[in-house]
């Protein structure tokens, strides 16, 4: 195996291992907001009661008029669980992990304002009870800086994968003459 | 957990007079921890709001009663909150004052104050001195809403004395006055290390600021004003901070309809 080939084996893998990690994360955040939260079965009116309960952490946010608030509460989880079943699947993986970094981006932002700002409030990440804090921004920021390893990770392979499945250039045929 | 006390004592007393004086002290311990029951008939204390049942207890000052609305309401709502946190006096004016006019109101709330008053907080112990002081003589409600409503007035200069004067009675504020006379010593305030605070001897109120600030150590409370619902005997995960109460009735209307 030539030097190129150990780098190209080893970005794949190291690519294979930030999606899946991804992936994990985003189904577990999902899987969080919509669990029962009190000793409920599972069932619609379980997972209607976990999604109003998340809709109270982001309205603690004071971000979003209320009459958005909850639209936004409903939206997101079910939408985590869409991205990680996309990053799962690796298909199309440079749309699923650019919209994964925007996400997050988005996350960060918002969380870093609120810090700023002094809100004492939970930080809704993976479900309720969780301070909002110096680690919980530390560890979104880590998150981010993963999705976007991924994005271009997942842009570079895709390139490099175009560019040996384009057809080779024909040299033009000398006249003999 | 009292009664498996007073049996492990019961069956290590080997003598009959031993046992007398066993049973004897452990009435004499539980007696004073509840005092109103005593004084009013059950049937009454579950038909009226808690804060009404509570005037009708005047005849002597008892614990404190910092609850608003029907205890059988199905959704219990318990706020750890401190006087002089501008975000519990915004969640007072914006949330609770709504949610009290409505599902207290309406019987579908029952909510529980419990103190955190927070040590950087100069005035909050104090503010919390006064409330659990009218809580005593049934008037916890317009001490609250008036400390909350007038915090940025008192936290400026200190005066609360004024505030809850202004929504007393003359004899309900000497009354109150009175309770908290022997209170000299500085008011109990939550701790960063978690530790508990004293409680001033001669303040009747400070022992039940105490056992709210310890109670709130168990949540734990890591920010004010923090809240927990109960429904059905469950206990819905704590949430600090202001929620709108349009999205908080949201949230009683989904437990409700369960």
């Amino acid at each position: 195996m030539t030097p190129n080939e150990t780098h190209g084996s080893l970005a794949r893998t190291l690519l294979l291992l930030g999606r899946l990690a991804l992936a994990a994360i985003f189904l577990f955040a999902a899987y969080a907001k919509l669990k029962p939260q009190a000793a409920m079965p599972w069932s619609g009116s379980s997972v209607k009661t976990s999604l109003s309960l998340f809709a109270m952490q982001v309205d603690s946010y004071q971000l979003l008029p209320p009459q958005l608030v909850s639209p936004a509460a409903h939206f997101l989880p079910p939408f985590e669980l869409f991205l990680g079943l996309w990053l799962l699947s690796g298909v199309l993986l440079r749309y699923g992990s650019f919209i994964t970094t925007l996400l997050l981006g988005a996350f960060f932002a918002v969380m870093v304002r609120t810090y700023m700002a002094g809100l004492e409030i939970n930080c809704g990440c993976f479900g309720p009870g969780e301070r909002l804090g110096p680690l919980t921004l530390l560890r979104d920021g880590s998150l981010l800086a993963l999705a976007l390893a991924v994005t271009i990770g997942a842009f570079l392979q895709g390139r490099k994968g175009r560019e040996l499945s384009a057809p080779t250039a024909v040299a033009t045929p000398q006249r003999a003459d | 957990m009292i009664s498996g006390f007073h049996r492990f004592l019961v069956r290590g007393m080997t003598s009959r007079a031993q046992r007398a004086a066993a049973v004897l002290a452990a009435l004499v311990f539980l007696v004073p921890a509840s005092p109103a029951q005593t004084t009013t008939p059950t049937s009454a204390k579950t038909a009226a709001p808690a804060h009404k049942r509570a005037a009708a207890d005047t005849a002597a000052p008892t614990a404190p009663v910092k609850t608003i609305g029907n205890r059988n309401a199905p959704i219990t709502m318990e706020v750890f909150s401190d006087y002089q946190c501008p975000s519990c006096g915004n969640f007072f004016e914006n949330t609770l004052r709504a949610m009290i006019q409505d599902y207290v109101a309406q019987g579908k709330v029952y909510l529980v104050h419990h103190d955190f008053p927070l040590q950087m907080h100069t005035y909050s112990g104090q503010a919390a001195r006064w409330a659990n002081a009218a809580g005593m003589i049934g008037q916890f409600q317009d001490v609250d809403a008036a400390l909350f409503d007038n915090q940025a007035k008192w936290t400026a200069d200190g005066d609360l004395e004024k505030y809850v004067a202004g929504v007393l009675s003359p004899a309900n504020f000497k009354r109150v006055q009175g309770i908290l006379k022997g209170c000299t010593a500085a008011p109990a305030t939550s701790k960063a290390d978690r530790s508990v605070p004293q409680a001033d001897p001669g303040c009747p109120v400070d022992p039940y600021i105490v056992q709210d600030i310890v109670l709130g150590y168990q949540v734990p409370v890591q920010a004010t004003p923090t809240f927990i619902i109960r429904y059905k005997g469950q206990s819905y995960p704590a949430s600090s901070g202001i929620i709108t109460w349009p999205i908080l009735k949201q949230f009683f209307d989904t437990l409700l309809s369960q």
